[in-house]
C-alpha cells in the first residue's frame, strides 16, 4: 500500500531529477570550448601536452599558438586565462592572437592557460557563465570561468595546500590554482601536472619574455601594476616609463622571492625568461561590486566601487566613469607592446618585432570587437 | 531607499514569515527566501544559480555526514563509553579538573566536525549520566552540555561557521587555530569553573559508579579505539607530514574511520546507525544548501556588495552594536552568512583572521537561542527535561561571559592579531 510520504518521496524525487536535467544542460555549455580565429601570422599550432604527455587527454590540455617570423629573434610566450574570471587577461590574449604579425623572433601564445577553470563558474560568486562582444557585422560569445581549476578534475582540496618544493603553506583551496602551483610536478596534482607543462614549453622553447595576463579586484593591493622577477628590473622600469608617457600609470612590483607558486617568481627562478605578470582593475571580481551579471564585466561601472572610495576607509583603485573591458585590455596591450620595446632597446642583439596590434587608445577609441576576427 | 535593501527586507521577511509563521526548517526557509530575492530582482527561477549556490559548502556537507556516521559508529562500539568512565576514575578527586575535562570530552566531535549538535547527542549523551551521578542538577548538566556544544563547534580545527564566513569574503581557512582557541578556550575554561563552584561538591567515586551502573563497562580491548586513533592522527598527518602522507580528504578519513570501526566492533548495526547519523545532520545539511543558495543570490543582486559597502560607512559604536546580534539569529551557520560575511566588512581595517573568530564565537551562541533552541533542545532530552528554555535560562552567565569575551576579542583585534602573527 503507498503511504503519504512515499507520494511525498516521489514527488520530491520527480522535482529534483527536472532541477538537474535543467541545470546540468546550462553547466554543460561551459564545456564546449569558443572558437579562436588566429591571424595570418600563425605559422603553427600544437598542445600543451607535446611538452609533458602526462596531461594528454586530460582537461588541463591546451592550444598552443606558434607566429614565427622565420627571421631570427627572441622567443614571446604570453599566457592568457590562467584564472578564468579575469576576462581582460584573456582577452588581451585573444586579440593579439588574432591580429599579430611576426616581424622578427617568434611569439607563443596560451589563450587558455587553465583550461579547466573555463568549464565551470565558482559558487557562491553568482558569475555570468560567459559575455558576448559585438565585432559589427556579428558577435562573438567568450566564456568566463573559475579562478580554479574544475573541481571534477582535481578534488578534494586539502585543509592546507603545501607548495612543492619550497614547503610554503595556503589554504587548501589554492591547490587548484595554476598560479601558485609552478614549478608544478610530473607526480603530482592535477594542477601541478599543467604547470609542469608550462615550465617545460618555457625550457624547451628557450623563452626570452614571459607574460602572464591578470586582473584583480580594485581593493587589492596589487593593481593596475607590473609584477616582475628580478632579472627583468630594467626592463619593467624602461617599460614603465614608456607608459607614462602613453599617460598609462603602472606600479612595478618585485616578485617577493619568499612567495611561492607564482609565475612572476618560478618561472622567473626556473627558466630563463624574464618573467612578467600584469594586473588591471577589475569590478566584476570585487567583493563590493553590485549586481553581478554579464554588464559588469564588459562595463565595469559601479557605483558600490565610487562611493567605497569615496568613504577612504580603503584604497580603492577604480574610476568614476568605471573599468570598461576594452581599457583594461587596452591596459594589458599596451604593456605587452612596451615590454618588448624595452627589451629590444636592452638587447639590441636578440630583438622581436610584431606589428598588427591594437594599443590601449586604439581598443578604448575602437572597442574590443574591430579587433576579432569573424572567422 | 535603495532597491538592494528592498530586496534584503524581502528576503529577510520571507525568511522569518517561514520560520516563524509557517514553521518551516531553516535550511528550507533561506531557499524561499533566495529565491524570494531572485524573483523580485527579475530572475524568475535562476536554477543554475541555485544549483550552483547549494553546492557552495559540498565539501562541509560531506564532512558532516561522514563524521556523523564515524561518531555515531564509535558511540555505538562502546569507545565512547569508556573514555567517558575513564575520565571519571582518573579525575575524581579533582572536581575542577574532572569538569573541565568533561566540557573538553563534550567539545570534541563538534572540533572535529563543526557541528555543535554532534557534541550533545554522541558525548553530551554519555556525559550526562556522570554529571548526575556527581550531583549536578538536572539543568545545570544540560547548560553545561550545551554550552560545551558551542565551545565545540567554535574551536579548532574545523570550524564550519568560519568557512561559511571565510566563503563570503574569499578568506581561506588558515590561520585560525591561535584565535578560535583565544575566543572559545577562556569561555570554556570559565564554565567549567563556574558550574564546578556552583554544582559539584566532593565526589564519592564509589556512589558515583553505583549510579553509573547503567552504562556499559564491560572491557573491551585496545583494538576498538583504532578507529578514532587513525581519524585524529591520519588527519595531523595529512598536514605535518604531507610529503609522506597520501592526501584523503577529510570525508574519506572519517569514511575509512568508520569502516575500521565496523571491522573492529562487528556487531554495530551500520544501516541503523547510518540512517539515525543522517537523520540528525540532514537539518544541518539543509541549512547549508540553504545558505549557498542564499549567498549566491545576495551576490547575485547585488545585496552583498551593497551591504559591504553600507558597512564600510557605519559610526564605530553601531559597528559594535551589530555584531552583539549575532546570536539573535537562532542558528550558527545563518547568523554566520547573513550578518558574518557583511560584518567582517564593517571590521575592515582591522585582523580579518581574529574578527572573524570573534564574530564566530557570538554566531555560534545562536545554536542555543529561539525559536529552533536546537542544542537546548537536544541537552533537554539528555537530562529528561521537559522545557528546554529553563536550560537556556540557566546558561545565561555563561553565554554573556562568552559573548564578552568574543566583544573583547573584536574591539581589540588588530592588538591581538600583532601579537599572535
Amino acid at each position: 500500500m503507498i503511504k503519504k510520504h512515499h507520494i511525498s518521496a516521489f514527488i520530491i524525487v520527480v522535482f529534483t531529477v527536472l532541477i538537474a536535467i535543467i541545470a546540468s544542460a546550462e553547466f554543460r555549455k561551459q564545456k564546449i570550448p569558443e572558437a579562436l580565429y588566429p591571424s595570418k601570422g600563425l605559422s603553427s599550432k600544437g598542445m600543451l601536452s607535446d611538452y609533458f604527455a602526462g596531461i594528454k587527454d586530460t582537461n588541463g590540455d591546451t592550444e598552443v599558438y606558434f607566429f614565427d617570423s622565420g627571421k631570427p629573434g627572441a622567443t614571446v610566450f604570453l599566457a592568457g586565462g590562467t584564472h578564468p574570471n579575469e576576462p581582460a587577461g584573456y582577452m588581451a590574449s585573444v586579440v593579439i592572437l588574432e591580429n599579430l604579425i611576426p616581424e622578427k623572433g617568434r611569439v607563443i601564445i596560451i589563450p587558455r592557460l587553465n583550461n579547466s577553470g573555463f568549464t565551470c563558474t565558482d559558487p557562491m560568486e553568482a558569475y555570468p557563465h560567459g559575455f558576448t562582444i559585438e565585432t559589427g557585422t556579428t558577435s562573438r560569445r567568450f566564456r568566463f570561468g573559475s579562478r580554479g581549476a574544475n573541481p571534477l578534475d582535481q578534488w578534494p582540496d586539502p585543509l592546507v595546500y603545501v607548495h612543492k618544493p619550497s614547503g610554503q603553506q595556503y589554504s587548501g583551496l589554492e591547490s587548484r590554482n595554476l598560479n601558485r602551483s609552478y614549478p608544478g610536478d610530473p607526480d603530482g596534482t592535477f594542477t601541478e601536472k599543467v604547470a609542469f607543462a608550462i615550465i617545460q614549453l618555457l625550457k624547451e622553447e628557450n623563452v626570452d619574455i614571459a607574460y602572464d595576463l591578470h586582473e584583480a579586484a580594485p581593493e587589492i593591493p596589487i593593481i593596475n601594476a607590473i609584477v616582475y622577477h628580478e632579472k627583468a628590473e630594467d626592463i619593467t622600469m624602461y617599460s614603465i616609463l614608456e607608459l607614462e608617457m602613453e599617460g598609462l600609470q603602472y606600479a612595478p612590483e618585485l616578485s617577493p622571492k619568499n612567495f611561492h607558486g607564482l609565475s612572476h617568481r618560478e618561472w622567473g627562478d626556473y627558466t630563463q625568461a624574464y618573467a612578467f605578470l600584469m594586473e588591471t582593475s577589475s569590478p566584476v571580481q570585487g567583493r563590493l561590486r553590485g549586481k553581478t551579471n554579464e554588464e559588469l564585466v564588459l562595463k565595469g561601472l559601479s557605483k558600490n566601487y565610487k562611493t567605497a572610495k569615496e568613504t577612504e576607509a580603503l584604497r580603492i583603485v577604480y574610476r568614476d566613469e568605471g573599468e570598461p573591458l576594452e581599457h583594461r585590455v587596452g591596459r594589458h596591450m599596451s604593456g605587452f607592446l612596451a615590454i618588448i620595446d624595452s627589451y629590444n632597446e636592452l638587447n639590441p642583439e636578440k630583438q622581436v618585432k610584431v606589428s598588427g596590434l591594437p594599443d590601449h587608445s586604439d581598443l578604448v577609441e575602437n572597442g574590443i570587437g574591430k579587433y576579432l576576427n569573424n572567422k | 531607499m535603495s532597491f538592494e535593501l528592498i530586496i534584503l527586507l524581502l528576503m529577510l521577511a520571507s525568511f522569518a514569515l517561514s520560520v516563524f509563521v509557517l514553521k518551516m526548517p531553516a535550511g528550507v526557509s533561506l531557499i524561499i527566501a533566495a529565491l524570494v530575492g531572485a524573483l523580485v530582482d527579475g530572475h524568475g527561477i535562476p536554477v543554475s544559480h541555485l544549483v550552483e549556490g547549494g553546492f557552495g559548502f559540498m565539501e562541509a556537507i560531506l564532512i558532516i555526514a561522514t563524521a556523523m556516521i564515524f561518531m555515531k559508529i564509535m558511540e555505538a562500539s562502546g569507545v565512547l563509553t569508556q573514555i567517558s568512565l575513564g575520565i571519571i576514575k582518573a579525575f575524581h578527586k579533582k572536581p575542577t579538573i574532572l569538569i573541565i575535562v568533561i566540557i573538553l570530552f563534550i567539545m570534541f566531535p563538534g572540533m572535529l566536525t563543526g557541528l555543535s549538535s554532534t557534541c550533545v547527542l554522541t558525548t553530551g549523551v554519555l556525559v550526562a549520566p556522570i554529571l548526575l551521578a556527581i550531583g549536578v542538577p538536572r539543568l545545570a548538566a544540560g547548560s553545561l552540555i550545551a554550552m560545551a556544544a558551542v565551545f565545540g563547534e567554535v574551536a579548532p580545527p574545523i570550524s564550519i561557521p568560519v568557512m561559511i564566513i571565510g566563503g563570503g569574503v574569499d578568506m581561506p581557512y588558515i590561520g585560525f587555530t591561535v584565535p578560535l582557541l583565544l575566543v572559545s578556550l577562556p569561555a570554556a575554561l570559565f564554565t567549567a569553573i563556574y558550574f564546578r563552584i556552583k554544582f559539584v561538591k566532593k565526589i564519592d567515586i564509589e556512589e558515583v559508579l553505583k549510579k553509573l551502573s547503567s552504562l556499559d563497562k564491560k572491557k573491551r580491548g585496545f583494538v576498538v579505539y583504532i578507529p578514532l586513533i587513525f581519524v585524529i592522527f591520519y588527519m595531523i598527518g595529512e598536514i605535518v607530514f604531507h610529503d609522506y602522507v597520501l592526501h584523503l580528504g577529510v570525508p574519506l578519513i572519517f569514511t575509512i574511520g568508520a569502516i575500521l570501526g565496523i571491522i573492529f566492533s562487528p556487531k554495530t548495526p551500520l544501516i541503523k546507525v547510518s540512517r539515525e547519523a543522517l537523520r540528525m545532520a540532514l537539518p544541518v545539511i539543509v541549512i547549508l544548501v540553504g545558505v549557498g543558495m542564499f549567498l549566491q543570490i545576495l551576490t547575485l543582486t547585488g545585496v552583498r556588495g551593497y551591504l559591504a559597502v553600507s558597512a564600510l560607512q557605519l559610526p564605530d559604536a553601531v559597528k559594535y552594536m551589530a555584531a552583539s546580534l549575532m546570536p539573535f539569529m537562532g542558528s550558527a551557520y545563518a547568523s554566520a552568512s547573513v550578518i558574518g560575511v557583511p560584518l567582517v566588512y564593517v571590521f575592515i581595517g582591522k585582523s580579518a583572521i581574529v574578527v572573524t573568530a570573534s564574530l564566530v564565537m557570538m554566531a555560534s551562541l545562536g545554536d542555543l537561542m529561539p525559536p529552533p533552541s536546537l542544542l537546548c533542545a537536544y541537552a533537554a532530552q539528555t537530562v529528561q527535561e521537559e522545557n528546554h528554555f529553563k536550560i537556556l535560562k540557566q546558561s545565561l552567565i555563561p553565554i554573556a561571559f562568552s559573548m564578552i569575551t568574543a566583544l573583547i576579542v573584536l574591539i581589540f583585534a588588530e592588538e591581538i592579531s600583532s601579537f599572535i602573527f
